[in-house]
């Protein structure tokens, strides 16, 4: 399990940024490489990620689902379980968010295995540490 | 050294020039080095009171021929995927030519000086060469990219990158003296 905390900021009202992270279709692309492949239901979406690493991408093939959603508080938590598609990994993840005025904080508790797995913890860390870095910043813009 | 006095011309008929880069960043271990050989070149020696060297490679004949390291081998989709970032975003199809200000023999040696055009940058570059008695012509240089002005190539949100230097190597069997450079001569 890796766990890591990120904060973001949009400059936006709380009720707007509740609104934008729990719409799959809105947050899902703002994962690079993410993106719907059907919405189920208003809180559960079929999903993708292609991570691309220079030559060798792999692509995880899943669920999204809001498993927690806290609306006086202003709180929810999206739940990824996904497969490497070609390969026997996966990589599931709980991700809450907690908002406050004009941003919000990230918590995120991944657990991966397979080939991606065996980069080592400390690279797997690094690399969803750049991604939700990068995804605070496609936030901001949400 | 054996050169004879004239144009020496030689190509990829005559041996290999070859680009080995490495990896760098978090995830470096996601990567791979990789052997890269430029199918396309020409390069000249020029023998007379001293020696001079000049050589043109064509950015779009960079070929991977072996990749080592990484999470899974590289296959051929993934070679010709490395080829097409190097056509456009790397390299981007501009001239690459090196002309030599200073080519100083020592023995067998060859302590080279000269300018290298990258990217439409020129910068000064030192390497040494061996040549045989057999003519058989080896050697290396290491080009740092951002002497270039270049961003070394990076993915996984910049935690895996090329690294900045980069080797080009040479080897190849210089062939006796062009006739038509002779006439010339």
């Amino acid at each position: 399990m890796v766990e890591l905390d990120h904060s973001f900021s949009t400059g936006k009202s709380p009720e707007y940024n509740w609104e934008a992270i729990l719409d799959l279709d809105r947050i899902i692309p703002c994962v690079e490489g993410g993106k719907v492949i059907e919405r189920e239901s208003p809180k559960l979406a079929k999903a993708e990620i292609k991570v691309k690493m220079g030559a060798m991408s792999m692509t995880f093939r899943g669920t999204v689902e809001v498993v927690e959603r806290d609306d006086d508080a202003h709180r929810a938590v999206l739940q990824v379980k996904s497969k490497d598609v070609g390969g026997q990994g996966y990589a599931n993840a709980d991700v809450a968010f907690t908002l406050s005025d004009g941003g919000g904080d990230i918590h995120t508790a991944a657990q991966i295995n397979g080939k991606a797995a065996s980069m080592g913890e400390g690279v797997v860390f690094s690399v969803l540490d750049a991604l939700i870095n990068d995804f605070t910043t496609k936030l901001a813009k949400i | 050294m054996g050169l004879d006095t004239g144009t020496h011309t030689l190509g990829p008929g005559d041996g290999t020039l070859t680009v080995l880069t490495g990896k760098g960043g978090a995830a470096a271990k996601a990567g791979h080095n990789l052997v890269i050989e430029v199918t396309r070149w020409s390069a000249k020696v020029e023998v007379g009171e001293g020696i001079s060297m000049a050589l043109m490679a064509d950015p779009r004949s960079l070929r991977v021929v072996d990749g080592s390291g990484g999470i899974s081998p590289l296959g051929d989709e993934e070679k010709e995927g490395i080829k097409q970032t190097i056509d456009d975003e790397v390299l981007k199809g501009l001239p690459i030519r090196f002309r030599s200000s200073a080519v100083n023999p020592a023995g067998s040696r060859l302590d080279v000086q000269g300018e290298l055009e990258l990217m439409r940058v020129r910068h000064p570059i030192e390497f040494a060469l061996n040549i045989a008695d057999d003519g058989r012509l080896t050697g290396s240089a290491m080009v740092k990219q951002t002497d270039w002005k270049m961003k070394p190539f990076s993915a996984l949100f910049g935690t895996l990158k090329v690294a900045d230097v980069v080797e080009v190597t040479i080897d190849a069997l210089i062939p006796a003296v062009s006739p038509v450079a002779e006439r010339h001569g």
